[in-house]
């Protein structure tokens, strides 16, 4: 036998092999027993040096031509195997897809702030800024200066929350000094206009309290927004433009306002706005009490006598105020059936929204 | 306001369906409430005879009628009323039929017998009338026509809402004007005559006011021989329509009136006022020491010295404008009459009504303001009647005392500044053609003035502004373009504080909070309840009118309002409870005259962040979840130095309460619920809970926060586990670490703390994670060894610790 008649043999006894194995160790194990350092390629080679030196070329040349081959076969059957190997343990690793994801939800804003955030981002695009107020408010800022006179009805304590002995005053004696808890986020009107000269932009959002009993409907503290602008050449048309934008804004661009004329103590020409309804769409039906329509806020002109307490001369300026209760603005959008869920702490009420 | 539409078509043309007019009323400032039928609703009710009338086998006060109703079946009826019998035509409810009242009519067993239906009275059809029987009808009632169109009595009346600024609009005649105004048309006046005797008022009444400013005038006649006895159909309907209780001839009299002119009238029975020289003497004044009414409900009232009171020479004999005198009412003996017609001042009634917590037609009227020129024309208008329906004498003259007679108010308007106040282009002339349509006269001097007189029915129109505001209200506001502000003074942004607060609000939310808002009001018990107590040197805000004893005084905490939600949760089956709120807490100070008012953060955790799941069990809540909370609050803002430190809180479990400091100083405070606190509040500890005031942590926000260099090397890591003595803080070994780490030192974390075996009694172990890192090379282990080793023999000797082998 020849070396080169065993350089042949071994050569198919590898390829043979080789397609035979089943994973990567048995690859390794067969590339070891071929190539190895004691591998049976290797013994044949080792019988290279008893050649004739005409023999070597010819021997040399078939052995690399073998190595190459079964080399180039376990690089083969490698990457084959590889490739079946990760398709096993992908099969391994596959999952019910249906199965829940892990999470840790975020929190939710409750309604009230949602619609104040809401609120508040459409008044800033108008260019107005944030202000704030005292809740605890002196007689004064709630109704005096909002030209309420000393007998309207809305200062008696059947309607008003008084404090009864904040640093000394109370009830008693000069009615200006009465601490109360404010009725309308209004006095912050005042306020500003003490400190503010115009022009003034400003909204309002705020907690308000009135003394009526917890039901369905109504709630002893609630939430308004206020809004008050001031400037030269302003108009009750401007008024209009303003609420109109911000109502289609809430509700939907399709929905129509209507201005009603009303009585406030502190604008005049006064108004109420009201909001087509968006479930009849103001053909009347039992949410809209029939009307097609849906009361959603008040405002009117400042009052010149309103001026007249923070040293503004009404001849020159011009001013509209707004005030809307977000409760309402919650109840309307959301068809909130009563609302004490919005002071309950209900989680599974206070996730929905 | 209840308007009877048959009523005002007496005053004024109304060509409109009740629908339009409605709407126009809407439009033009005077909210409708409501629209009820009178007389059309009474579907089902006909005309019926009575056939047969049995007494009830088993109730005395019962009959058991047979009766017909034009219908092929006859009906079987239980009755309670007495005053009819067989052959009697009376008005009967079908089942079915739905009363005024909103009862409903069904078959029904009385005392074991069937009743098919209900003989009515009058005021069960919402009409006036006696109710103590049957409404019996003439003889010639034609049988099962529907009781409405026989009589005719089908009415609409229209609730409006009369806003406080229109006085006049609380009258039938009122009503009419502004109707006409809007509509139109031109109303028509009542017109007003009386017949007189011979016989002067003055000898037998007189009058005197004390204070012209609290009674501006005061009018009276004197009717005699009157014959009290109920009044005619008509009459009875009117001030039922209006409202008002249907009682005798002379009271409806008053009433109808009232309704129709606006002018409260009080009819006194003459003969009970004491007289002085044989003349009935009425004095107007405020109420004297110790004095005492019984009103016409029975009730004995203690006056207070500001009231203002009719009186004769033996005390008051009524409460000015508000509600007259038992002892002088009229009953059904009463011969004589005084009839009073006055005009009282608005805020003193006001104050009168609110303070005995009794509000009666008159006193609403007055409240607003009546109309002192209308007094006489009203007590013309009463004397009349009660002469023709109730065959009285209406002696000769009137005593009117009206010391200051009101002039009519003369007004500028502008039309050149209407328009600039409402973005408009009303001319002059529309504008004077509004005025007039409200019954104000408006005349041009100059072409950029109006000359305006206002009656003094209306008392609301005082300034120019005032008459914008008519002329809008009828010109339309929805004719007024619509417009934005074009001023330059529009800058809209939050400022800054309010641009954290809305971090704080989405810090809470990502932390995975919920918010909630709770009461401001908690009970004042909820002080011992919760253990909790305002900050020092504030106490409580009382309110002096709470809705209840559990609302009386504003919460010094969120704290209670909070625990209160979780028990809420966790007693409707919700364990998992992840609140949080924003919202002001009060305090009084000393010397001040509001109280503080401090903006909070406060939140709630119980049970776990979720249920269990298919693959994440479901850890329990502790501290270190709210502390998480509010480190991720502190990384959000860029407080540098927020920490916490062990302080025993009443209110929190002893060993897990703790303060939160930012930059030293207190913020606020977190813990978990002491378990007896819990327990008072119906919630299953453990209960995490803390507390912040954002204005600490705005104060310490940072708006900028400087680059640092992101770390471009690999650090080399090395563990580190140090026992010590329990009583050493965690806190306190990381300051320790980080100061004899150098600059080498980037990152130090917290992965294990460990007590029990191998570690003795009363210490344990942490173990800590040191990452070593140079700015600009990779840090070779050689370099890094006695670093580490340095660190950790500075480190065992200022906390004590030993390393763990």
């Amino acid at each position: 036998m020849t070396l080169i008649e065993d350089l042949k043999r071994i050569e198919g006894e590898a390829l043979a092999r080789i397609a035979q194995t089943e994973d990567l160790a048995s690859l390794d194990a067969a590339r070891v027993e071929f190539l190895g350092k004691k591998g049976s390629l290797t013994g044949v080679l080792r019988g290279l040096g008893a050649l004739s030196t005409e023999e070597r070329p010819a021997v040399g040349k078939v052995s690399n031509e073998v190595r190459q081959a079964i080399e180039a076969a376990i690089e083969e059957r490698k990457a084959m195997l590889a490739q079946a190997e990760l398709a096993e343990r992908m099969s391994a690793g596959a999952v019910d897809v249906t199965l829940p994801g892990r999470k840790r939800l975020p929190g939710r804003a409750h309604l009230i702030s949602q619609i104040t955030a809401e609120v508040v981002d459409i008044f800033a695009g108008l260019g107005y800024q944030v202000a704030e107020g005292p809740e605890v408010e002196l007689a004064h800022y709630n109704f005096t200066a909002l030209n309420h006179p000393p007998t309207h009805p809305a200062r008696a304590a059947t309607d008003t929350f008084y404090v009864s002995d904040a640093g000394g005053s109370g009830r008693e004696g000069d009615p200006e000094s009465d601490v109360l808890l404010r009725t309308h986020t209004s006095p912050v009107q005042v306020r500003v206009l003490e400190q503010q000269k115009p022009p003034v932009y400003v909204i309002v959002p705020g907690r308000v309290y009135r003394r009526d009993i917890a039901d369905p409907s109504h709630l002893p503290q609630f939430h308004q927004i206020e809004g008050l602008a001031v400037e030269e050449g302003i108009t009750f048309g401007d008024l209009k433009g303003t609420l109109d934008h911000v109502c289609r804004e809430l509700f939907g661009r399709d929905r129509k306002t209507r201005f009603r004329p009303h009585f406030f103590p502190f604008t005049e020409p006064s108004a109420e706005v009201d909001v087509s309804c968006g479930i009849c769409v103001g053909s009347g039906c039992r949410f809209c009490k029939n009307t097609g329509w849906l009361e959603i806020l008040g405002c009117g002109m400042v009052d010149p006598n309103v001026f007249g307490y923070v040293d503004i001369d009404p001849e020159r300026h011009v001013g509209f105020a707004f005030g809307m209760g977000v409760e309402r603005i919650a109840a309307l959008r959301y068809d909130i059936p009563d609302l004490r869920m919005l002071v309950e702490g209900d989680m599974r009420f206070l996730r929905q929204f | 306001m209840l308007v009877s539409m048959k009523w005002l078509k007496e005053l004024v043309d109304v060509t409109l369906t009740v629908e339009e007019l409605v709407d126009r009323l809407d439009m033009t400032g005077t909210a409708v409430e409501g629209v009820r039928s009178v007389g059309e609703g009474l579907s089902g009710v006909v005309v019926g005879a009575v056939l047969e009338k049995a007494p009830h086998p088993d109730a005395d006060a019962l009959s058991y009628c047979t009766v017909d109703v034009g219908a092929a079946e006859l009906l079987k009826i239980v009755c309670g009323a007495t005053n009819f019998g067989a052959g009697d035509k009376v008005p009967v409810a079908c089942v079915g039929a739905e009363l005024p009242g909103g009862l409903v009519i069904k078959r029904a067993k009385l005392r074991g017998l069937t009743s098919e239906g209900m003989m009515c009275s009058a005021p069960e059809l919402g009409l006036g009338g006696d109710a103590s029987g049957l409404l019996v009808l003439p003889a010639d009632a034609p049988l099962g026509v529907p009781y409405a169109e026989y009589a005719g009595r089908a009415d609409t009346v229209i609730e409006l809402e009369v806003t406080p600024n229109r006085p006049d609009c609380l009258s039938m005649v009122g009503v009419a004007r502004e109707v006409a105004a809007i509509t139109g048309k031109s109303a028509r006046p009542v017109e007003i005559e009386v017949s007189e005797s011979p016989e002067p008022i003055e000898s037998a009444v007189s009058v005197e006011i004390d204070d012209p400013a609290l009674c501006p005038r005061y009018t009276a006649r004197l009717i005699t021989g009157v014959r009290i006895g109920p009044s005619p159909e008509w009459l009875a309907d009117r001030v039922t329509a209006a409202g008002a209780r249907s009682v005798n001839n002379i009271v409806d009299i008053t009433n109808y009136v009232m309704f129709e002119l606006g002018q409260p009238l009080h009819a006194f029975d003459a003969a009970t006022i004491t007289r002085r020289d044989d003349v009935a003497a009425i004095t107007v004044r405020t109420t004297r020491e110790g004095e005492t009414l019984t009103t016409l409900d029975g009730q004995t009232r203690t006056l207070t010295s500001d009231m203002l009171v009719i009186a004769d020479d033996g005390g008051p004999i009524a409460l000015a404008g508000v509600m007259g005198g038992e002892h002088t009412e009229v009953s059904d003996a009463t011969v004589d009459i005084v009839l009073e017609s006055a005009c009282f001042d608005a805020a003193s009634i006001s104050t009168t009504s609110r303070s005995l917590g009794l509000i009666s037609e008159a006193s609403t009227r007055f409240e607003r303001g009546v109309d002192p020129s209308g007094c006489v024309a009203a007590l013309d208008r009463a004397a009349e009647l009660m002469r023709t329906l109730a065959s009285g004498t209406v002696a000769a003259g009137v005593v009117d005392v009206y010391p200051a007679p009101r002039a009519e108010r003369t007004l500028t308007l502008r039309p050149g500044r209407l328009n600039k106040v409402l973005g408009t282009d009303i001319s002059a002339e529309e504008c004077a053609t509004i005025l007039g349509s409200l019954g104000l006269s408006a005349t041009s001097d100059s072409p950029h003035e109006l000359t305006v007189t206002v009656p003094t029915y209306r008392p609301d129109l005082e300034r120019e502004i005032d008459l914008v505001e008519e002329v809008v209200r009828i010109w339309g506001m929805e004719r007024v373009p619509a417009t934005l502000p074009s001023g330059p003074g529009r800058i809209g942004r939050l400022t800054g504080e309010q641009r954290w607060m809305r971090r704080i609000d989405e810090t809470m939310r990502a932390a995975g909070l919920n918010e909630t808002m709770t009461y401001s009001f908690v009970d004042p018990s909820d002080r011992e309840r919760s253990d909790t107590a305002p900050p020092e040197g504030e106490t409580p805000v009382w309110l002096a009118n709470p809705m209840s004893e559990e609302q009386a005084v504003m919460r010094w905490s969120l704290l209670p309002g909070l625990l209160r939600s979780v028990s809420y949760n966790q007693r409707r089956g919700v364990p998992d409870v992840h609140l949080y709120e924003i919202g002001a807490i009060y305090g009084a100070v000393d010397g001040a005259v509001l109280p503080r008012e401090r903006t909070m953060v406060g939140g709630v955790l119980a049970g776990s962040w979720s249920r269990p799941g298919w693959n994440a069990p479901a850890a329990p809540l502790d501290l270190f979840d709210g502390k998480g909370v509010i480190e991720a609050l502190a990384i959000d803002l860029g407080i540098e130095r927020m920490s916490v430190r062990a302080a025993d809180l009443p209110w929190l479990q002893p060993g897990r309460s703790a303060e939160v400091l930012v930059n030293g100083r207190p913020a606020g405070w977190l813990g978990e619920v002491h378990p007896l606190v819990a327990e008072r509040y119906e919630a299953d500890a453990p209960v995490v809970a803390f507390e912040l005031d954002t204005s600490a942590l705005i104060g310490s926000a940072r708006t900028v926060k400087p680059y640092r260099e992101v770390p471009r090397v690999p650090a080399v890591t090395l563990d580190l586990a140090l026992v010590v003595d329990d009583a050493v803080t965690a806190e306190r070994v990381e300051q320790a670490i980080r100061k004899a780490g150098g600059k080498l030192l980037d990152e130090v974390r917290l992965f294990d703390v460990y007590r029990g075996s191998g570690i003795p009694e009363g210490k344990k172990s942490l173990a800590w994670a040191l990452s070593y890192r140079a700015e600009d090379r990779t840090l070779s282990d050689e370099e890094v060894r006695p670093v580490h080793e340095k660190l950790i023999r500075k480190v065992s000797g200022s906390v004590g610790a030993e390393v763990r082998g």
